[in-house]
């Protein structure tokens, strides 16, 4: 700077700063309020597009128009960027159009904003399913059954462990199913549908017993909910419990006479209480009938399977039906209501060897049916004893 | 401008824009220097009030092009093939009217235009073409056109402080830093970046550090950005995703992104630098659809299935840092903004390159990140961290400001473990865009345009001369002041040499001529000590490590100058004159000649 230019200032400044200062205050006050009013009429503006987009993008995508939906929820978003509905609106109608990808990225960001946003988690958790991402779809889901969500928590909270349910028997984990199960019954309140649907769910993940309580509590304020009294009928006999599965079935059945499942579960149930000679409530003769009924049954489909095995020439089951064959064949002579009779050990005997001959058979041709099927289901309830 | 004193009535007179021309009266020295207080102060001052008029420009800036945007495009995110082709090309035929008419100055680079007013114009940028850039830009960015408001808002910025600066009167070296602090003010709140703002103006403008223009430019971008998030938000332009990096060795995968970042500046630049003067070739007449013929092009890249190239794009920049876009379409997409942004911008509609360019490199850096996550699946960056890098790399290799592009990548992202990734990939783009092409863009619009501005890439690479390079090993002895004369005459009888160093006791260096020795001498001084008879004369010392004009200011005013060891003050490495000085600044010459 030269000296002139120095003494350039040198007047001015002491006489007019302090005027200088003023006046630019005052203008700088004049302008923040004039671009005080500009701004609230362009926020109110991006407002009011914000919600049209928004609303109108909720319309389509309950309408099912995801593609609709994602250009009005990223319009929405564009006069609102952080909207945290916007943005999982957008995330869900992008799910609807199976981009998820993309809806992952606007969930992963929502979630590290929210953590314990419990929609957002299982909207992460069903990206991660989808993607066979077992872990993280656990800890989303776990995260989402834990997490706050508006409108009734419990309802939410529920369908969501159900939902982690299905997805747990759909990749055969039962055993984590079974104990989200047990969880999920002790909060059910008094909704027989409800328990239906639970006993439905313990009956896939084959726990018979507290799928049979279910069924019980939902028969309990519906008597005659066909398909609760056909699940308990199933329950029952999955159980062996046949007496029990024989009245629930019988019921079932009369209830709602279309039902066939039931109806061919209530004949199998039958062939097991007439076929099982360890019932208490026999005579020694009937006893011995079943006995001599059973073999015959069993002799019949040990010659019926030892044709199949002969025709296909698996000679590692020949050698085996032969064994059965010969020793069947050697005990035949002696099944006979008289020798029954006079020996009892010969009853032990002889179920012990049918239910040898349906074991092997069912190996070797395949699952029973009929007399063969309740013999075999007799053999496993007696399996031990 | 011109300083003149006027005798008669003890005034200086300034002689520059007519505007600027004023009279004050002469006053004593002491007044003077609480003046040049006082001024100091009052630009401090000013400074903040810049800020604060800058920031509200900038706002009204935004709301602008946002009102343009819905009414000439739609308010929605799908928009109609008719008002995609049509709202470019149309407002282009407005915005080449204005420009051509009205507001010739709102063409061309914010920044080249608030170097100019620094180097040339002695800080002078007429209002007219705040106005005008901030009408033509936001109709050209809110219509569609592949330009960014952060240029634009850099030279509303610097207009209005030139303006204010021009008001107040100030001094010629104030004026001239006016427009930089404004600059600065409008970059700020256009980036909502403070300190890259003030990194790019020091480093792209101004040129140097010093303490009081770096006060001024941080005050003034500090209070731009406070204004704008008062109306605004705190908000940044896009959504920061998470930022890792796990391993050292996935450095690899961010070198590979500065190499593909510096070939696409290099092809960005040379699509600009060797279009711009051909279209600006062309008949005069076609300057009126130049800009509708560029905005009905990008229509058709929009209406053929890229309207995200439209605009400044920075819900685009967000989309593509949180993987909401394939990496082929990411590539795509980076091409075709490259593309048009070329078109917009050599066309002479109004607008800045900064977002383009940010759009660009973190869709570049985002596919790369998608692509290289293709073969090596075990890379633990996310696309985000490839775009943020991404962005920095382009504004290394395009805009050519490496310290800028590390330090905006870290004030937007707010992370500083990215800090290694981005120093890499920057270093990377920013090499290879120098070796293919050693001009910096701005540098290239300012020559094409008829200016020589420096350029602060090229004052950077400049090989400094120092004092080292001149000095010569002293000629003669060096004497000690406290020898009787009759020695020191006899030590020096013999050398060829006329002027001698002393160094005195305890510390310092004066020198002495061989005639006023033997004078002293004749006169029956011989016996008493060369300091009693020493003129009252202490050197100047220099150290080897000064640039060379600081020993030119020296070697003006004494024969020689010792230069001495800055860690014993009495240890001589040399001396310098003004011969040597001269000698070496012709050597030099002829080296850069060779």
């Amino acid at each position: 700077m030269t000296v002139r230019e120095k003494v350039q200032g040198l007047g001015l400044y002491p006489t007019r700063e302090p005027v200088i200062l003023a006046l630019l205050s005052a203008l700088a006050i004049v302008g923040f309020l004039a671009v005080g009013g500009l701004s609230r009429m362009f926020h109110a503006q991006q407002e009011a597009l914000a919600n049209r987009w928004f609303t109108r993008g909720t319309g389509d995508l309950k309408d099912g128009h995801f593609d609709l939906a994602v250009g009005d929820f990223r319009a929405a978003l564009r006069y609102s960027r952080d909207n945290y509905d916007y943005q999982l609106n957008l995330a869900q109608s992008l799910i609807g159009l199976k981009k998820t990808d993309e809806a992952y990225a606007y969930l992963i960001n929502l979630w590290e904003r929210e953590p314990e946003n419990g929609l957002v988690n299982l909207e992460l958790a069903r990206i991660a399913a989808q993607k066979g991402q077992t872990e993280p779809a656990l800890r989303y889901y776990h995260n989402a059954i834990y997490a706050t969500w508006p409108g009734d928590q419990e309802v939410q909270r529920r369908s969501t462990r159900m939902e982690l349910i299905e997805y747990l028997l759909g990749i055969k984990a039962k055993p984590q199913a079974q104990s989200e199960l047990i969880a999920l019954a002790a909060n059910l309140g008094d909704d027989p549908a409800l328990h239906q649907h639970v006993g439905d769910l313990f009956v896939q993940a084959q726990d018979y017993e507290h799928a049979l309580a279910e069924y019980r509590l939902t028969l309990k304020s519906d008597h005659h909910n066909s398909p609760a009294l056909a699940g308990a009928g199933l329950a029952a006999f999955d159980l062996g419990r046949y007496s029990l599965a024989q009245r629930y079935l019988q019921v079932a059945v009369a209830v709602n006479p279309g039902d066939e499942q039931s109806a061919d579960l209530l004949k199998t149930t039958d062939l097991v209480l007439q076929m099982d000679p360890y019932q208490r409530q026999i005579s020694a003769d009937q006893r011995n009938r079943i006995v001599i009924e059973a073999f015959a049954a069993a002799g019949d489909r040990l010659n019926s399977c030892a044709a199949t095995v002969n025709s296909s020439g698996t000679r590692s089951y020949e050698s085996l039906e032969q064994s059965l064959i010969d020793s069947w064949a050697k005990m035949k002579p002696k099944i006979n209501e008289r020798d029954l009779r006079r020996d009892p050990d010969l009853t032990e005997k002889a179920m012990d060897l049918v239910f040898e001959i349906e074991r092997q058979t069912k190996t070797a041709c395949g699952a029973p049916t009929g007399t063969d099927l309740a013999l075999l289901l007799i053999a496993k309830l007696h399996e031990g004893n | 401008m011109d300083l003149s004193p006027n005798s008669q009535t003890g005034t200086a007179v300034e002689n520059g824009p007519a505007n600027l021309m004023t009279a004050v009266p002469m006053h004593p020295r002491g007044a003077l220097l609480r003046s040049v207080f006082r001024e100091e102060r009052l630009f401090l001052v000013l400074s903040v009030f810049i800020g604060i008029f800058s920031g509200l420009a900038v706002v009204c800036f935004r709301f602008a092009i946002d009102w343009c945007r819905i009414y000439l495009l739609g308010s929605g995110a799908t928009l109609s093939t008719a008002r995609l082709l049509l709202a470019p090309s149309l407002t282009g035929l407005v915005i080449a009217v204005l420009v051509i008419h009205v507001f010739p100055l709102a063409r061309g680079s914010g920044v080249n235009q608030t170097k100019a007013a620094l180097y040339i114009y002695n800080g002078y940028i007429p209002l007219r073409t705040a106005i005008g850039k901030f009408i033509t830009a936001a109709l050209a960015i809110g219509s569609g056109h592949s330009l960014g408001p952060e240029d634009p808002s850099l030279q509303i910025g610097a207009s209005l402080a030139s303006a204010l600066g021009r008001r107040m009167r100030l001094s010629r070296d104030r004026m001239r830093l006016m427009a930089p602090v404004g600059a600065a003010a409008g970059l700020a709140a256009a980036f909502n970046a403070p300190i890259s703002a003030v990194l790019f103006v020091i480093e792209e403008v101004i040129g140097r550090w010093t303490a009081g223009i770096l006060g001024s430019v941080v005050l003034s971008a500090i209070s731009s950005v406070v204004v704008m998030r008062w109306f605004l938000g705190s908000e940044s332009l896009f959504r920061i995703p998470a930022v890792q990096l796990e391993r050292p060795s996935e450095l690899i995968a961010y070198a590979i992104l500065g190499v593909v970042g510096g070939f696409a500046s290099v092809a960005f630049s040379t699509g600009i630098t060797r279009l711009r003067p051909r279209f600006k070739a062309l008949p005069r007449w076609t300057q009126y659809f130049q800009p509708a013929i560029a905005g009905l092009l990008i229509g058709i890249i929009a209406v053929l299935g890229a309207p995200q190239v439209m605009g400044a794009g920075y819900e685009y920049i967000d989309e593509a840092m949180h993987g909401q876009f394939t990496w082929q379409m990411l590539a795509i997409l980076a091409g075709l903004k490259i593309v048009a942004t070329m078109l917009s911008f050599v066309s002479g509609t109004p607008g800045g390159m900064f977002a383009p360019t940010l759009f660009i490199g973190a869709l570049l850096g985002a596919a790369v990140g998608g692509a290289e996550h293709v073969f090596l699946p075990h890379l633990s960056g996310s696309p985000g961290t490839y775009a943020l890098v991404g962005m920095g790399v382009l504004f290394a290799g395009f805009l050519r400001a490496p310290m800028t592009s590390v330090f905006m990548v870290l004030e937007v992202s707010g992370n500083y473990s990215i800090i290694v990734p981005v120093i890499v990939a920057n270093t990377i783009a920013y090499v290879i865009s120098r070796g293919l092409q050693p001009t910096a863009i701005f540098d290239v619009l300012t020559r094409q345009d008829g200016l020589d501005l420096p350029s602060m890439e090229e004052q950077r690479e400049e090989n400094i001369l120092r004092v080292e390079d001149a000095m010569q090993p002293p000629s003669g002895p060096v004497l000690d002041a406290e020898q009787p004369l009759e020695d020191v005459l006899r030590q020096i009888e013999e050398s060829p040499s006329d002027i001698f160093l002393v160094r005195l006791q305890p510390s310092g260096w004066s020198h002495i001529t061989k005639q006023e020795i033997r004078t002293k001498v004749n006169e029956g001084k011989g016996a008493v000590t060369l300091r009693s008879v020493l003129p009252m004369r202490h050197l100047p010392v220099l150290h080897p490590d000064h640039p060379l004009d600081m020993a030119l200011r020296y070697a003006n005013q004494w024969p020689l100058v010792p230069v001495v060891s800055r860690a014993d003050l009495h240890k001589l490495e040399g001396v310098v004159s003004e011969r040597d000085i001269l000698n070496r600044y012709r050597a030099f010459e002829e080296e850069s000649g060779d």
